[in-house]
């Protein structure tokens, strides 16, 4: 982790790097209802007995974009995506990482976790979060 | 629930849409906001409750613009939900004269973003997690658009083609931003946003503010009012807030929450889409007319592109879809498009949207979405059902 305790991380809460980039969900004991982030209360049962638990390391991309035109504090262009966790019903958006943008992101392909920088701080330094690339 | 009363629109006024950075929110609203009250026909102190909304004029933008028009004392509250905010507070001008708490009620929305920006995405709530990694509202829609175009074997140029629409119904509209007409060509070489949408598929930054009066059915009877202006009655009006989008859904699909919104509007009113003359749509980015036009009812899942295919929305077609130009061509100045939208329907059925009146128009249709959340089908839908 020495390497870590440099990095200015974003969402540190929502991923683990050990012992590989996976994401934490949330999942209800009572219903087995999953969200991402963990929320404090399942919205299924209604009840706050929310696990902290970890997704699988690879997803689909449902859809994408590569965005090419953005806020300040990020480097254009770069890939965004929606993932799907099918067995959790799970989606989540985040960038998504590619060799070659354009060619090698396309719709269904299988993506895996990993950590990356995603913008810049106001003072020009990275900022790290978990992002996703195709599965080579 | 309680038997609601009868609402009327009795005025309504707006400004022209652009970009007048000198022209702070409050004066803007001042402006339509008076020529709401002059429309109705009715003194200004009649005005018992305003609704101001805004999403980024800051504290207290209501009560600035009635200051400068005399209208001071009465409760002014300040509605934000995202791009919904204007017709948001148009459901409160309109639940709280149904529920009979006041008779006469101003609505009116407001926003100055060429103060806050020159262009490029609207800044977006830092706290938001998505946003915090890179989400903005073209790239959000841009995935949306692409998982549309592969589904139901849709081209960019019919997302072209609805910009080509857009601008040729706003080239009649006195107060469109954009009245230039475009070709297919010239959308599809502007550059690129989010692939695939370019830069005309995505609605301007730009300035406005747009109001209504409303009062209840008795109060139309006995006020003391220039009568010659013609009351337009709200026939359904529902707001909800996103639910849990289903994850099976398209891609954090708004048209749920829209079907949801509308179908209760339309039960509300005892009508159909069938029965819709005029049609106002939230087309912040083109993708969206095709989409919200499905979840509205107008045509099946996967059609929705036939309809601009085919040339039946155009304001003189079979289901005339904004004949005003819409949010990409009139513009969407995001506090104030949900009364703008509304104006725009009420001087269709009045008759007097000259150069572009859709024929015979009886009852229309108005559709505001705001925003988006992480795992929800969007922040604020607001679906309203007028006739004359």
């Amino acid at each position: 982790m020495s390497e870590n305790d440099e990095r200015r991380v974003l969402h540190a809460d929502f991923f683990t790097e050990n012992p590989e980039p996976r994401l934490i969900a949330g999942k209800s004991k009572s219903s087995g209802n999953w969200t991402f982030p963990p929320y404090l209360a399942d919205p299924v049962s209604f009840l706050d007995d929310v696990e902290h638990t970890q997704l699988p390391r690879n997803g689909i991309l449902h859809s994408f974009t590569i965005v090419r035109r953005s806020l300040p504090d990020f480097t254009v262009p770069f890939g965004l995506g929606l993932i799907d966790f099918p067995d959790q019903k799970i989606r989540v958006m985040a960038q998504v990482e590619a060799d070659d943008l354009e060619k090698d992101l396309k719709l269904g392909i299988e993506v895996e976790t990993i950590v990356g920088v995603v913008r810049k701080a106001k003072d020009g330094s990275d900022i790290y979060s978990y992002k996703f690339r195709p599965v080579k | 629930m309680a038997n609601l009363r009868d609402v009327y629109i009795i005025g309504v006024g707006q400004t022209p849409c652009g970009k007048f950075p000198t022209q702070a929110a409050h004066m803007l609203g001042r402006e339509a906001s008076w020529a709401a009250i002059k429309d109705s026909g009715i003194h200004a102190r009649d005005i018992e409750i305003g609704f101001c909304g805004h999403v980024y004029q800051g504290m207290g933008v209501g009560q600035r613009t009635l200051k400068d028009i005399g209208l001071v004392g009465q409760p002014v509250i300040n509605v934000e939900g995202a791009c919904g905010s204007g017709t948001l507070s148009f459901w409160e001008a309109w639940r709280t004269i149904a529920y009979g708490q006041h008779d006469v009620a101003l609505a009116w929305g407001v926003e100055n973003l060429s103060k806050i920006m020159s262009g490029g995405p609207l800044p977006l709530e830092e706290d938001d997690i998505e946003v915090a990694l890179g989400m903005s509202m073209p790239g959000l829609y841009a995935m949306r658009a692409k998982k549309y175009m592969d589904e139901y074997g849709v081209s960019s140029e019919t997302l072209a083609k609805v910009v080509v629409k857009s601008r040729k119904h706003a080239a009649q509209n006195p107060i469109a931003q954009f009245r230039k007409e475009t070709t297919i060509e010239q959308v599809l070489n502007d550059p690129l946003i989010a692939d695939p949408l370019t830069r005309s598929m995505c609605c301007p930054v730009g300035d406005a503010s747009a109001a209504a009066v409303l009062v209840d059915g008795d109060t139309l009877k006995k006020i003391k009012r220039d009568t010659s202006r013609e009351p337009i009655k709200v026939l359904g009006c529902i707001a909800q807030s996103g639910g849990y989008a289903s994850p099976t859904g398209l891609t954090c699909d708004p048209s749920e929450n829209v079907t949801r919104t509308s179908q209760m509007a339309y039960e509300q009113a005892g009508l159909g889409p069938k029965d819709m003359d005029v049609v106002e749509i939230h087309d912040a980015f083109a993708i969206a007319e095709l989409i919200v036009a499905e979840a509205l009812g107008f045509a099946k899942k996967g059609e929705g592109a036939r309809l601009v295919e085919e040339e039946r929305s155009n304001y003189d077609g079979e289901i005339a879809i904004n004949a005003s130009g819409g949010l990409l061509s009139r513009g969407h100045p995001v506090g104030a498009t949900g009364l703008l939208q509304t104006v725009e329907i009420v001087n269709q059925l009045r008759g007097e949207a000259t150069g572009y009146q859709v024929p015979d128009a009886k009852i229309g249709l108005i559709e505001t979405m705001g925003g988006a959340q992480p795992a929800m089908d969007g922040i604020t839908c607001v679906v309203s059902i007028l006739g004359k």
